[in-house]
Formats: structure tokens, C-alpha cells, sequence
């Protein structure tokens, strides 16, 4: 954890991992007999799921709860489910998770095989959405979106991660095939990849701009790019993608070009592992290992009240079971020992200012938590800029006063959407 | 999935600085210090049994409070203490004490409390509570008549009340090093120049004071001072005279940065504490006042909420190239 500094003139300096000259290869994690797959779809009692209980499913098989879902996984075992049940996600948002008892057998479906020569994008989202790196076809494929700039991330967004940088260091043969197989498939015009200061990139694509990106967070963070490389300002209450420009990460572009070249999909996924002791490692699994298993193999141990957590320690989200499996978009896992991790508090804002300095969207973060505080959610996106937010976690940080202000900001974006949808349907409705 | 161990489930970050306002209010304290023991030194135990009794009644006072409006005790925070310490340093060492004890009662009860506690406050608490006193019983607050049984080793006479009574040649008894050395009479903790600068330069290092305010309420005295100095030097004392007599230093480094009271944003900031310097020597040279500091920070206290409206545009305001 990086303390205040001694000197609170200047702002922390809260430096990205960056990945050694010569990145040791990742120790492989082996799957245990029973994995899980989760997906982001909830169970119906009222509609007859396409999978359950007791059925057989074969590695590379696609599931999916229901005919008309979009939402699937790809099996990377061979075996037969055990269980099929909700998983309760953030904000209510219910998944569905699936425990499959892995069996020996080579049985393999390959639907990519027939498309892997010469594939098109919709292909592509029927089948290699769950590659590791979670390659984001969907966007691509969305008519509404017309996505005009496709930036590879070769930075990580978060700290305590260096993913995205090992594949950019260490398979840039592979990551350039990727992106002329993208180019190729998407006809986007403008490929920009991104890479940390001072990094060399060895190999040249015609159409594809590098940019270097500041090694202190949270400059690569997608809002942060478009403002500081592509000089472009995504407006309020929109997405990057919402105005055409699309981020896919380097681990994805790879898969892409491993699963062309081997006519297959693969499961192996790279994760940073940073235990209590801090120690970052780096392990190599199949999608739907538990984290369980990840952590009996580099020896740490949860206790209760412990946290682990999911993603970086700004943006991540954190898990209420060590069963939680590896997931295609799932960069690093932390864990962190009960005893240090920080309290909340539901003190009023003191007015320090601290967040404001420290604000890269110079939102009135101190005007704003009080709005959000009184639930005064629609005040606080038309006067207090709360739709300006970039969700990068720093005015949390930040706070003297320990005000969870992030969990406030995500709680007024999602209760303002609730609001809208309900609008919507009701003037639907007539 | 069975869940055997209890896991920690919570919002995003996973990281916090470790400040805490606990943290920061200590360290204001600790900032102060130099000029209280300063204090205590030079008007000896009264000085001591003043502050002490500042301390601990506003703690009272919160913690009474705290049980009137079945709120959590907010007394481990040192908010009620800082209150009460800054409130104790404006006093004279012989201020009687009930006197502290209504000054306390109303800095806490009415200054903070009645508004919703820490962050609430639209003035800073101290100086509610010492301007109710300096109106009530102005007496107490001449320090010249305070201080009559005191033995001093250099003029003693407050350097801003002689200067509001006998004019311009008053001050040649006050030379700028006595000054900035606490060789004055006034109250207990804001007489030390040399220690509160150095409290001072201690909190703008740590970031527990916005050095933007300091700055530029130094710089509000300064070149207020100097225009009317310059304007009609027989009338009007020089700047330094101005900035190392009375309230000003004190109001500069802890009155007028006191968080929940003063703006955020930059432009704000700068204009805030300007300001303050300006209304300090508008009121001594032109007021009634001998010394202007506690009125004019009330009053850059109420300009606050309106000018901190003035405010960098957020990322994407406005913005409508979809």
C-alpha cells in the first residue's frame, strides 16, 4: 500500500509496475478437478435453461442459459456440470454460475476450426468473446458505435499489474499478427497501440500509431488517453466507445493471433498474484480455476476478513468467496491481510480539498459527495458533474474524512440509469 | 461453492493514504505548539491554566453535544481540541474563567455543532467564539489592561492598541525583531512571529493547511499595508509592522485555512485569502477596531461559498462531439 508522502505539497506519486527487462516466465497453475465458469446472465425458474444439472459438456463447448441469450463461456474441460446457480454480482446485478467435475477425455469441439481461415466479426463474437483478454467484439460488431480508432493497451490500467505489459514485451511476433488480423477484419482505419515511457516497439504496421504513456496512474486509463494522446474529450455520460474509439488489451490482440494460427481456442490465462507479503507473481491458469487453487500453489493463506480482490487496487471489486474462478478479463488478484486493510467511515466531509487537487476530471468532489450523501442524484450529474467521473478511485484515496466517495459515485451513476430505463419504459408503456 | 471462510467484501480502492482527521488535527496541534509554549513561558501558569481550560471545555462542550443529538463521540477526532486550543492562544493569560468557558461553549455549541459538526460549519468556530466575546465583554480583550501586573523587559503596551490611540509614532516602540521574537504584550499563543512561521511552513509541508490561502492573506496584509502606508506614511503604519502585530500572523496560518470555512479551488483560494488580508488593514486603519483579524475572516467566511463556485470546467462539461 503507497502512504501519504511525508511532504503533502506534492501529489502521491502512485507509479505503475512496470514489467522487468527480461520478464520471468509465469509458474502454471494446474486446474483442480471441479472449476467455474461464470456468466453474466441470470437464471429464469420460468424458462427451460439450455444446460443443467448432471449434463455432459465437452472442452470447447459454448453454453449458454437460453436460446435467445447473447451471454455464453466457452468450457475449457471436458466433464459433467454439478451445479448451476445465481451468483450475486455488484449493484444486484445476478450472474449464474456453473461447477463442471472435470473428466479425462480428449473430446474437443472446435467450432472456430471451419472459421479460423477466413472469419468475420460476427464470427468472431459468436465464439472468441471469452478468449483471454476478453476481446471486446460486441462493441466492434455494434452498428450504434461506429468505431473509427481501435487502441491496443500495452499498459496496464491498474497498479499492481503487469499483464498487458508481459505480452507486449515478450510475444510482439504474436501481438503484431493480432493487429494486422484485426485491421483486416475490422477495416477500422486508425490503430494506435499504447506503450509505457521508454519502451521500444520493435516492429512497424502500416496505419498503426504508438503512443507512450506516463507511468503514474492514472494516466492509462482509457478517459486519460483520449484527453493527454488522442486529444479528444469523451463528453459527459458517454464512453469512449460511444464516440468511436475502442480498447482492446494486448493480452486479447495475442489470443487472437494464438487461436488463428492454432485454429482452436485456448483457455490459458496470465494473472499477477500479489499476496499479503506484497510479493507480485505471476501465474498462468485455465479460465474457471478458482483463485482457491491459485493461492494453495503460491502459498497464501486466506483467514477470515481477509479481502481479495479482483482487478487492481483502484478499479477492482472485491470477492466474498475464494472459489471466485479466473476470468477472462481478470489482470491481477490481490490479497490483502485483515489487519491492514483500511476503514471506511461515515464522517462528513471536512472540506480538506485533498480530492479536488487530485481530481484529473476537476469534478467538485467535495460539493458532489454531499449531493450524493442526501441522494440528490439527479442535482448531482446536472450541477455537481458527477457524470464526468472517470472512475479512478483517487478522491477515495485521497480522503482525510475516509468517505467511501467512489462507492458513493458508482451508487449515483447506477441509480441515475435505474431512473432512466424506468423512464424509458414507462414511456414505452404509453 | 460452499463459503467457509468470512471474506471482507467492500467498494474500490483497496488502497487509502493513511490520513485520517484524527492524523490531522494532531498535527495542527503540533504546529501550534511553538508559539503555546512560547505563551506559557512568558505569561507562566495563568497561560497555561487558560489553555488547558480552553481544551478541555470544548471537548466537554462536544462530547455533551455529541450525547444531546444521539451522534457518535466525536471528541477522538481533536476537532473539539484544536477548536479549543486556537481558542485558548487569542485569549490573554488573565482572561477570567468563565469567560473561557463561554467562549468555548459558544465556539462548539454555536460556532460547530448547531450546524452538524465537523464539516458543516459556514464560520470558523474559534472565531465565533472569541467574536462573541470581544463584543460581549470587550475588556477582557484589551490586553494593556489584561497584562497590568505583569513585569515586562520591553514596552509594555499592546503594539496595535498604541497604534490606534497615539498614531504613527507609536510604533518606533515596537522595532520588527522584538516583534517577530513574541517581545509584545497581547495573548497568549499569538504573539510568537518566529513560531507560528515556523508552524506554519511545518503544516504547508505536510498539505494540512492550503498554502494558497497563507500566501495570499500574507499578501492581502502586505499590499494593503503598503498603499496606505505609501498613500500617507504619517497616518499608516508600514507592512511589517502590520503582519507581525496582533492576530495577523495567526490569522493567516490558523484561522483563515480552517477547512470547512474557506474554498477549495484555486482562483477561490487566492481570492479568499487576499481578501481577508485586505479587510484586516481596511478595519484597523479605518475601523474601530484596533485589531481587524477576527471580523475579517468572519466576513471572508461568508464570501466563501459564493466564490468557490468559481471553478475549473469538469472533463467533458459541455463537450458535444458525439
Amino acid at each position: 500500500m503507497i502512504k501519504r508522502p511525508f511532504t503533502g505539497l506534492s501529489q502521491p506519486k502512485l507509479k505503475y509496475d512496470s514489467v522487468e527487462s527480461d520478464p520471468k516466465g509465469p509458474e502454471t497453475v494446474l486446474m483442480p478437478s471441479n472449476i467455474l465458469l461464470l456468466l453474466n446472465d441470470s437464471l429464469d425458474s420460468l424458462r427451460t435453461s439450455l444446460i443443467k444439472k448432471e449434463d455432459q459438456v465437452k472442452k470447447g463447448e459454448k453454453l449458454s442459459l437460453y436460446t435467445e441469450s447473447t451471454e455464453y463461456v466457452i468450457s475449457p474441460v471436458s466433464g459433467v456440470i454439478k451445479k448451476i446457480e445465481s451468483y450475486p454480482g455488484e449493484f444486484g446485478n445476478i450472474k449464474t454460475y456453473l461447477v463442471i467435475g472435470t473428466e479425462e477425455n480428449d473430446d474437443f469441439v472446435n467450432d472456430f476450426e471451419e472459421h479460423a481461415d477466413k472469419f468475420e466479426l460476427e464470427a468472431a463474437a459468436k465464439l472468441l468473446k471469452s478468449l483471454p483478454g476478453a476481446p471486446p467484439f460486441e462493441t466492434l460488431i455494434d452498428p450504434t458505435k461506429k468505431i473509427h480508432t481501435l487502441v491496443i493497451s500495452g499498459v496496464d490500467e491498474d497498479l499492481a499489474s503487469t499483464t498487458r505489459q508481459y505480452f507486449l514485451s515478450t510475444a510482439p511476433e504474436d501481438l503484431k499478427e493480432g493487429i494486422k488480423i484485426l485491421q483486416n477484419l475490422t477495416k477500422i482505419p486508425k490503430i494506435i497501440l499504447t506503450v509505457p515511457e521508454g519502451f521500444n516497439v520493435e516492429f512497424e504496421i502500416s496505419g498503426m500509431q504508438v503512443f507512450n504513456i506516463s507511468s503514474f496512474y492514472p494516466n492509462a486509463l482509457p478517459e486519460m488517453i483520449m484527453k493527454n494522446q488522442l486529444k479528444t474529450t469523451v463528453p459527459q455520460g458517454k464512453t469512449c466507445e460511444d464516440i468511436g474509439v475502442c480498447f482492446i488489451s494486448s493480452e486479447a490482440v495475442v489470443s487472437i493471433a494464438k487461436a488463428c494460427r492454432d485454429k482452436k481456442v485456448h483457455f490459458e490465462k496470465l494473472v499477477c498474484v500479489t499476496g499479503k507479503d506484497g510479493v507480485q507473481k505471476r501465474i498462468k491458469t485455465s479460465i474457471g480455476t478458482p483463485v482457491k487453487s491459485i493461492f494453495k500453489h503460491l502459498n497464501i493463506h486466506t483467514n477470515k476478513n481477509d479481502r481479495i480482490v479482483i482487478g487492481g487496487p483502484f478499479k477492482g471489486f472485491s470477492v466474498f468467496t475464494i472459489y471466485h474462478p479466473v476470468q477472462p478479463c481478470m489482470d491481477s488478484i490481490i490479497v490483502q491481510d485483515a489487519g491492514i486493510i483500511p476503514f471506511v467511515s461515515d464522517s462528513a466531509c471536512i472540506n480538506c480539498g485533498k480530492c479536488i487537487k487530485i481530481c484529473p476530471a476537476n469534478i467538485p468532489v467535495n460539493l458532489l459527495v454531499r449531493q450524493l450523501e442526501a441522494n440528490l442524484f439527479e442535482e448531482a450529474k446536472e450541477t455537481f458533474d458527477l457524470e464526468s467521473c472517470i472512475e479512478c478511485g483517487l478522491c477515495s484515496y485521497v480522503c482525510t474524512a475516509k468517505i467511501p466517495i467512489f462507492q458513493y459515485i458508482r451508487l449515483g451513476k447506477h441509480e441515475l440509469l435505474k431512473m432512466k430505463t424506468e423512464t424509458e419504459k414507462e414511456g414505452a408503456n404509453g | 461453492m460452499d463459503n467457509k471462510i468470512k471474506l471482507t467484501v467492500s467498494h474500490a480502492p483497496f488502497w487509502h493514504d493513511g490520513d485520517s482527521i484524527c492524523k490531522m488535527n494532531l498535527h495542527i496541534m503540533l504546529a501550534a505548539m511553538p508559539a503555546v509554549i512560547f505563551g506559557i513561558v512568558q505569561f507562566g501558569m495563568p497561560a497555561l491554566g487558560v489553555i488547558l481550560l480552553a481544551v478541555s471545555s470544548s471537548m466537554f462542550f462536544e462530547l455533551i453535544m455529541n450525547f444531546a443529538t444521539k451522534r457518535s463521540l466525536s471528541t477522538g477526532d481533536f476537532d473539539a481540541a484544536l477548536i479549543g486550543l486556537l481558542f485558548g492562544m487569542m485569549l490573554p493569560a488573565t482572561t477570567p474563567w468563565w469567560v473561557v468557558v463561554i467562549g468555548a461553549f459558544v465556539a462548539i455549541v454555536i460556532g460547530k455543532q448547531i450546524y452538524g459538526g465537523i464539516g458543516a460549519n459556514p464560520f470558523n468556530p474559534v472565531l465565533v467564539g472569541v467574536a462573541i466575546l470581544m463584543v460581549s465583554w470587550p475588556g477582557y480583550f484589551d490586553s494593556d489592561a489584561a497584562l497590568l501586573n505583569y513585569q515586562f523587559d520591553f514596552k509594555a503596551l499592546a503594539p496595535l492598541a498604541a497604534l490606534k490611540h497615539q498614531g504613527v509614532s507609536a510604533i518606533d516602540f515596537f522595532p520588527i525583531k522584538t516583534l517577530i521574537m513574541g517581545q509584545q504584550v497581547g495573548t497568549i499563543g499569538t504573539n510568537f512571529g518566529l513560531g507560528l512561521i515556523l508552524g506554519g511552513i511545518f503544516l504547508i509541508i505536510k498539505g494540512y493547511i492550503r498554502w494558497e490561502i497563507t500566501i495570499s492573506y500574507i499578501a492581502g496584509i502586505i499590499i494593503t499595508a503598503l498603499i496606505f502606508n505609501l498613500s500617507n506614511s504619517g497616518s499608516y503604519a508600514g507592512p511589517m509592522f502590520h503582519l507581525f502585530s496582533g492576530y495577523t500572523l495567526f490569522g493567516a496560518i490558523f484561522l483563515a485555512t480552517e477547512n470547512s470555512s474557506s474554498p477549495v479551488n484555486l482562483i477561490p483560494m487566492l481570492i479568499y485569502g487576499f481578501l481577508g488580508g485586505l479587510m484586516v488593514i481596511l478595519i484597523r486603519n479605518l475601523g474601530a477596531y484596533p485589531d481587524g483579524t477576527v471580523f475579517a475572516i468572519l466576513l471572508i467566511n461568508l464570501i466563501n461559498p459564493l466564490i468557490d463556485y468559481i471553478r475549473p470546467k469538469a472533463l467533458g462539461r459541455g463537450v458535444n462531439n458525439a
